[in-house]
């Protein structure tokens, strides 16, 4: 009777643990990849900005690697090129960020209305310049903005009103700007639109009801529940703007105006792969994905609190 | 009763066997390919950029080498030398590789280019000018074979200078003044445009001005961006900035060939290899552009300098080095084989002496209108500044150089400063990484 016992009760553990397996075998061939190509290069970076590179007298040989702590991290906060670049993402996201998001609140808000025709073809317009490659799009808006091919230019030089410089160096953050809201407004539209969908509409009837208008609608009863959406895609597009890289390196071949460390991320690269620096590089990345997680953070830290109040 | 305890249930017993299978098989794989003989032929890979008749030299290579193969990797100019530092660091870089004369110390310093002179490259320096050797024999060794160069001169369009009445400049003086002459004939004409994306540019007018940027002194480097050969290049250039008599713009855009193909740009300041690609970017001018060498400073003291040109070297990752130097030194000194089929066709200024003859440098070009466009560039090889020397982070001063200037032609302070910014940052970027800089 014991050993029946004792068997029944490691049948039913074997049994237990054979159950257990399934759902990590299932999550392995995502675990391997994401390892594989997301922690890993992340590990073998920050592993990467702990060296430095030491030559001397004329240096013609392979350069010695050593062991130098933080002493990457110490230059790079003392690099003003890092934080020119890093100021220039700032301004260029507060430019484009609000612009973007407002213009697809206001697609979804639009998108939402019941009287509004052609719904689908609208959404569907809205959103093809998503599937446009990034690099794409910036050889696009490049011919746009060039003075010798663009529509845009030859239409105001035909008004009358000048020859604006599109690429020139007051023009240059709103033209990159440009690029990004056209890309991603329809992205960004969608997924406050399916926000919208999930207000009940019993809110609505009630509004209705009481006698507001479309427009009180929104702004009282939309907008404030749809509000969780929109701290999302904020925080989106703080971390997709700070990381700024396709559109400047394509628009440098044709402006003046875009240097080659122009943003932080076209620093790490052009040290990697033109200075052959990689550890400094390295460091310039970690640092600034460190700067991203702080002004992500800090905004969800600020919306919910501004929620709470 | 005792129940039957399958130890390895059935499904994993299935996968278990698959997984035996495979190993096995991928064991033997192995086995086999480990056992098979020594390749007879040898497979070299080679990099360049697409210079035109490239695959004739492979060819012709192959052909005469039965014991070596070398397959031809045309890699985009964009971006090469970053997709050939990865490869270095990735130890995974061609067998042979092109490298710009003035890109050469940065790849060295690298330490991913093999010393040739164990294959006894030496013997051929004789072969070469003693300026361009001297560009390729570094330190005691020697890491690459020149192929080209690129001595400068200036392509002009003939019937716009007539046609304004303009006399061809001889001096930097006489360029000022036609450069005003010819704006103000026809406001939508410059006499050309000034480039900051493009250092390589500026560096052969520094270089003909008698600037000599970076020195070998014993064990350690010597940095002069800022000199006064270079200074007066930066001022004369920011004076013609400044009136507007050039236009401020990217070259190697799209802007730029319509510009020339449109007769709005009446001069190019150009390397002898500039000649072919005029004629890609401009067809529709054929026959108005002529070749005249570069203006000088002082009058009747004509000067040269050099943009460009081209080595072959040997990488480390290579697994034959022997016969990828055999390569190399076939490519640069070969006149039959890979040398004068390319100066036939224009494509190359070769660096190995000898190589032109009278019939090459009598050559007519139609686009040129019918004059012998190689022997200008002939006579400006031979008084090209023989002390000019190039430093270890080429990268890093042409980017600097670069990002100045373009802020410069927008206003953002003017070009000598720019010079004063770029010395800086060049002695920083030197020491941070360990030269020996003084």
């Amino acid at each position: 009777m014991n050993s029946s016992l004792a068997h029944s009760k490691t049948f039913r553990r074997s049994r237990r643990n054979r159950i257990k397996a399934t759902p990590y075998l299932f999550l392995l061939p995502f675990a391997t990849l994401f390892t594989a190509f997301f922690l890993l290069p992340i590990l073998y970076a920050l592993e990467q900005s702990l060296f430095t590179q030491h030559r001397s007298g004329l240096g013609l040989g392979t350069p010695t690697v050593r062991f130098s702590g933080l002493s990457n991290y110490f230059d790079v906060f003392r690099d003003p090129v890092f934080y020119q670049g890093v100021g220039r993402v700032v301004l260029y996201g507060a430019v484009q960020i609000p612009t973007m998001l407002g213009l697809a609140l206001l697609l979804a808000l639009l998108l939402d209305t019941a009287t509004v025709r052609f719904k689908n073809f609208i959404r569907m317009a809205a959103f093809a310049p998503y599937a446009v490659p990034s690099v794409v799009a910036a050889l696009l808006w490049g011919f746009f903005y060039n003075p010798r091919f663009s529509p845009i230019v030859q239409v105001m030089q035909a008004l009358g009103l000048g020859t604006p410089n599109l690429l020139g160096p007051d023009a240059i953050v709103f033209s990159l700007a440009n690029i990004a809201v056209w890309q991603w407004t329809g992205y960004n539209t969608l997924i406050i639109y399916a926000g919208l969908q999930a207000i009940g509409p019993e809110l609505y009837e009630a509004a209705r009801v009481d006698g507001c208008t479309g427009i009180q609608m929104a702004r009282f009863i939309k907008i404030p529940l749809v509000a969780p959406t929109l701290i999302l895609t904020t925080i989106f597009s703080i971390i997709g703007t700070l990381q700024l890289f396709n559109e400047p390196l394509v628009l440098k071949q044709i402006s003046n105006s875009i240097s080659n460390v122009y943003t932080p991320n076209l620093y790490a690269y052009y040290t990697a792969f033109g200075n052959n620096n990689y550890n400094y590089a390295a460091a310039l990345a970690v640092l600034l994905a460190f700067v991203t997680f702080v002004f992500s953070f800090g905004f969800l830290r600020l919306s919910n609190r501004a929620g709470d109040s | 009763m005792k129940r039957q305890r399958n130890l390895v249930p059935r499904n994993q017993r299935s996968f278990l066997g698959v997984l035996t299978t495979l190993t096995t098989l991928i064991a033997l794989g192995t086995l086999t390919g480990a056992g098979a003989q020594t390749p007879k032929v040898v497979n070299l890979t080679y990099w360049n950029w697409g210079v035109e008749g490239t695959q004739g030299q492979i060819d012709r290579f192959n052909a005469s080498h039965p014991g070596i193969k070398v397959t031809w990797n045309k890699v985009p100019s964009s971006g090469f030398y970053d997709k050939l530092s990865t490869a270095l660091k990735a130890d995974n870089a061609p067998d042979v590789a092109n490298i710009e004369l003035q890109f050469l110390p940065t790849v060295i310093s690298t330490g991913g280019l093999i010393d040739l002179n164990k294959y006894g490259v030496a013997a051929y320096k004789a072969r070469f000018e003693p300026w361009v050797w001297n560009q390729v024999a570094l330190g005691g060794s020697t890491y690459a074979i020149p192929t080209d160069l690129g001595p400068m001169g200036m392509l002009y369009r003939a019937d716009l200078f007539k046609k304004y009445g303009v006399a061809v400049p001889k001096t930097w003086a006489e360029y000022a003044s036609a450069a005003s002459k010819l704006h103000a004939a026809d406001p939508k004409l410059f006499i050309t445009t000034f480039a900051p994306n493009d250092a390589g540019w500026f560096s052969g007018m520094a270089w003909q001005s008698g600037a000599k940027w970076f020195e070998i002194s014993g064990d350690s480097w010597k940095v002069t961006i800022n000199d006064s050969a270079t200074k007066r290049v930066a001022q004369y250039w920011q004076d013609l900035i400044d009136k507007k008599l050039v236009k401020p713009g990217p070259i190697w855009a799209d802007g730029w060939y319509n510009d020339l193909q449109t007769g709005e740009v009446a001069t190019w300041l150009t390397a002898s290899w500039g000649t072919g690609f005029l004629e890609s970017f401009a067809p529709k001018t054929s026959g108005n552009w002529r070749v005249a060498p570069l203006p000088s400073w002082e009058a009747g003291k004509p000067a040269a300098s050099n943009w460009g040109g081209s080595t072959t070297a040997v990488t480390k990752s290579s697994k034959f080095p022997k016969e990828a130097a055999t390569f190399a030194l076939w490519l640069g000194t070969d006149l039959k084989g890979s040398v004068k089929p390319l100066v036939k066709t224009g494509a190359w200024f070769p660096a190995v002496r000898g190589a032109m003859d009278n019939a090459d440098l009598s050559l007519t070009s139609k686009f040129y209108g019918n004059q012998a466009v190689n022997r200008v560039f002939k006579n400006a090889s031979r008084v090209v500044d023989t002390r000019f020397q190039w430093g270890p982070t080429m990268s890093q001063v042409y980017r600097d150089l670069q990002d100045g200037f373009g802020a410069a032609v927008n206003g953002k302070g003017n070009l000598s400063s720019v010079l004063d910014t770029v010395q800086e940052s060049t002695l920083a970027a030197m020491r941070k990484q360990g030269f020996d800089v003084k």
